[in-house]
């Protein structure tokens, strides 16, 4: 863990030294040490700071959960909702004021299992809202219980034999959802990170990104930093995200290639 | 007393026209100059085999509450309309199809069952209409025609409502029933048979500008158009459907926009989402779909952010009995979700109330940063009166959002702990003033604290600013009260009406009962409802539920026992039922 964790520390300094921390909150972020959530934060961070958006015309929405305390590292208007509701709070937000740069944050149980019913309608409804999904296959702050992205047989306080559940895969579920603008991403990149959100904050229309990431307290089976790190590849020069039949069998297929996988006008 | 007090029932089976003929008849009466109250009840199944029935209750004063008695019967199906029978009302009149459609053994026509006073008027509907339109379809509309023959009202009012009704249908089907109706009225005409009605002469005709007949839910949707929503998300539900499906119509011609949302949960999330934007917003559910956006209701009076929840109440726990009325939602209202969750709510009496408390609660909410919930029901939705046409002030126009002064830049207190425990609100856009909103406890800086002293202060806030409100909500009004009384009746919401008839009656027998009117939920005027207490001898509270919601509620502030009168039967209280019950107290 040590090891990987350096990593990220490395790619993390090397973008410090670019001194572009201007959306960061005074708020010191309360994820553990290591934790992929800092990759995420920077890549957005970068990706504000490039596009040069006013802060006061950002609303950060975000539910509940470690990802949910997201906006209180921000510098942005924030909207820390219940559990599960960040989408659908963030169309009022985007339809009340069609302006404003909504990101919508919130991680796997958030979005997956309590508010999995929203993520179809707001895909449908195309709202031009941006969705970060921290997905890191756990509950986190409610200390270490198996997620609807955890891997079959994963050991958690909840499944100490192991979960019986298939996990659900995110992009692949969004694609399905008819989403206009849909990206997989990694936390120990950030530099793509911020070069995919550039696009999808760009993009009219319903924008989700799908990132993997780590729990380094509660999940030493399976999205380590070292698994992660050997698994997560870019998608293929050759690939065409505007081809929806080859973004399926992509999604499906090569469950760890990260990009844009597919994008509509 | 009103002179002129007639209701009447048109009873059919579904597929009949009977809620058509209903919308017909009320529209012609109103355009007569009466005052009219009127309610349809239906089955909850769209094609299932059920009774339907148009209740109209039409005089020359304002009516508030509908009659168990009836004074004309229409019955376009007499198995049905046996039924109403033991509700006939002295000397009354009864309508029927002498030959109907559907072969009815002898011994199930109505005529052989009606053993009471009552002046039988046989037509032959279905052959009338046949004859003058090759159709048996006007038959509903004929059995009007006959019904403005024999209480003298002159067709021409009868023609402008049935005009309006299938303008939009085409000419042909227009003079179709324009036909089916003068068939029939003069069909009645003609026959000497029986004794016209002189209990309806038509009263000097106001000007349709002034009064307009409208329903509960067209009147929640005037307010709010008047209140200028401009977003409204919503899940389909009833009896609160027909909001979204009028605003629907009305409200991108404004600039506004309808959203049908996947449940309600996410409909009252998206209306905390715009208002926390700087938009109005609004959603209207019924109880089962309340509940789902209780948690999210929490969210806005923790986070501080206004939202309107219209909550048209209908009958029973889960899904219960969805086309029947009741008052049973108070206490999830008041107090559904976690933790100490003081909120507004609001119960308007009447159609005009429905106007008046919608068009209200978007500044409420936004004054004090909450949300506002107003309480209707089944029978106030989706009945019609006669009102004046109603109008905002440009008070009531106002912008009720308070934003944050300039020397509050760059240091901005989003939860300000001021006096009135109403802190300046910030709207995304603007420059200097970022702030979190959350769910969570937080300081007045809106940062997590949940620090003892912190989350007793902050509890304290939101509630101080919650009874601040009470000087802009609606205060308790009495009527027909004096210095001391033998009984005090409370009423809310729909019951209020007939409440007020049945005190209205206890004049006549010279009992000493006055009527107490509460409109403010919560918070409510505790003091004004004590005064009026201590003044009673007894107090009875009357209420469509079966716990007694509003007696658990204020019943503390009584030093007595209160006398419940506790209704569950789905139907709409009878100020008969009121009167009995205090002639039996007094």
């Amino acid at each position: 863990m040590k090891t990987s964790g350096k990593i990220l520390a490395q790619k993390i300094s090397g973008i410090n030294e670019s001194k572009i921390f201007s959306a960061r909150s005074k708020n010191l972020p309360t994820w553990c040490p290591g934790c992929g959530y800092f990759g995420i934060h920077q890549g957005l961070n970068n990706a504000i700071q490039k596009l040069k958006l006013p802060h006061h015309k950002i609303v950060t929405v975000s539910g509940i959960g470690c990802a949910g305390r997201y906006p209180f590292f921000t510098k942005t208007y924030g909207l820390h909702t219940a559990h599960g509701r960040t989408l659908p709070v963030s169309t009022g937000v985007k339809l009340a004021n069609p302006e404003l740069t909504v990101f919508a944050v919130g991680g796997d149980g958030d979005g997956l299992a309590i508010g999995g019913g929203h993520l179809p309608h707001i895909a449908r409804r195309n709202v031009d809202v941006n969705y970060l999904l921290f997905d890191n296959s756990i509950y986190g702050l409610t200390k270490g219980q198996a997620s609807p992205s955890s891997p079959q047989g994963f050991k958690s306080k909840t499944s100490p034999t192991g979960t019986s559940e298939a996990p659900l895969n995110a992009t692949l579920l969004t694609l399905s959802y008819g989403a206009s603008f849909v990206a997989r991403l990694f936390a120990g990149d950030p530099e793509v990170i911020t070069e995919v959100l550039i696009e999808g904050i760009k993009h009219k229309g319903f924008s989700f990104f799908h990132i993997y990431s780590t729990c380094l307290t509660f999940d030493n089976q399976f999205k380590t930093w070292e698994n992660l790190n050997e698994q997560v590849h870019p998608l293929p020069k050759s690939y065409d995200c505007s081809d929806l039949k080859q973004a399926f069998d992509m999604a499906r297929d090569d469950p760890f290639s990260t990009g844009i996988i597919y994008k509509r006008d | 007393m009103p002179k002129v007090d007639i209701t009447i029932e048109i009873c059919g089976m579904s597929g009949n026209g009977t809620i058509a003929a209903g919308g017909i008849l009320n529209q012609a009466m109103s355009r007569a100059g009466f005052s009219v109250i009127a309610f349809d009840s239906y089955p909850a199944e769209i094609r299932g085999f059920g009774r339907c029935i148009a209740h109209s209750r039409i005089g020359d004063e304002v009516m508030q509450a509908l009659s168990d008695k009836i004074n004309v019967l229409i019955s376009l199906d007499d198995q049905q309309s046996l039924s109403r029978i033991p509700f006939l009302a002295e000397k009354a009149f009864v309508l029927f199809d002498n030959k109907p459609p559907v072969y009815v053994e002898e011994n199930r026509s109505l005529a052989a069952h009606i053993k009471t006073d009552a002046q039988l008027i046989g037509m032959p509907m279905t052959d009338i209409s046949a004859g003058a339109t090759g159709s048996t379809r006007g038959r509903n509309i004929c059995a009007l025609g006959g019904f403005a023959s024999f209480m003298g009202i002159p067709p021409e009012f009868f023609h402008k409502a049935i005009e309006k009704k299938f303008i939009a249908k085409g000419k042909k089907i227009l003079e179709a029933n324009l036909k089916s109706f003068d068939e029939g009225y003069f069909h009645v005409k003609e026959k000497k048979d029986f004794q016209p009605s002189s209990a309806l002469s038509v009263p000097k005709k106001a000007s349709e500008k002034e009064t307009i007949l409208i329903s509960g839910n067209d009147s929640i949707v005037r307010g709010a158009l008047d209140a200028d929503l401009k977003l409204f998300f919503g899940y389909p539900i009833t009896p609160a459907t027909p909001i979204m499906e009028s605003l629907a119509k009305l409200l991108p011609e404004r600039g506004g926009k309808v959203v049908q949302m996947e449940d309600e949960i996410a409909s009252i999330g998206a209306v905390l989402g715009s208002f926390y934007a700087g938009k109005r917003a609004m959603t209207a559910t019924s109880g089962p779909g309340f509940a789902l956006m209780t948690e999210l209701i929490t969210h806005g009076i923790m986070a501080e952010i206004p939202a309107v929840i219209l909550n048209a109440q209908r009958a029973g726990p889960s899904t219960g009995l969805p086309t029947k009325t009741e008052q049973s939602d108070l206490q999830s209202a008041v107090f559904g979700g976690p933790g100490d969750s003081a909120r507004i709510v609001l119960a308007p009496t009447n159609v005009m109330e429905c106007y008046e408390f919608t068009l209200k609660s978007f500044q409420i909410a936004e004054r004090y940063q909450t949300p506002v919930i107003i309480l209707t029901d089944f029978f106030l939705n989706n009945r019609v009166e006669s009102i004046k046409n109603p109008a905002a002030s440009p008070e009531e126009l106002a912008d009720g959002n308070i934003y944050p002064e300039e020397s509050e830049k760059e240091n901005y207190s989003r939860y300000r702990d001021t006096k009135s425990g109403i802190s300046s609100r910030a709207v995304p856009g603007a420059e200097g003033y970022l702030y979190n909103a959350t769910g969570l406890e937080h300081s007045e800086k809106g940062d997590l604290d949940f620090s003892p002293e912190n989350h007793m202060k902050m509890s304290e806030k939101r509630h101080r600013k919650i009874y601040e409100a009470l000087v802009d909500l609606p205060v308790p009004v009495e009527a027909l009260s004096s210095p001391k009384m033998d009984l005090g009746v409370i009423a809310w919401g729909s019951t209020y009406g007939a409440a007020l008839e049945a005190v209205q009656k206890t004049k006549r027998r010279k009992l000493n009962v006055g009527l107490l009117k509460i409109t403010s939920i919560f918070p409510y005027h505790a003091n004004v409802i004590q005064q009026f207490m201590e003044r009673c001898d007894k107090i009875l509270i009357p209420e469509l539920n079966y716990e007694g919601q509003l007696a658990n509620l204020i019943g503390h502030l009584y030093k007595k026992r209160i006398i419940r009168l506790n209704r569950a039967t789905g139907i709409p209280m009878s100020a008969n039922v009121i009167l009995e019950k205090i002639e039996t107290c007094i």
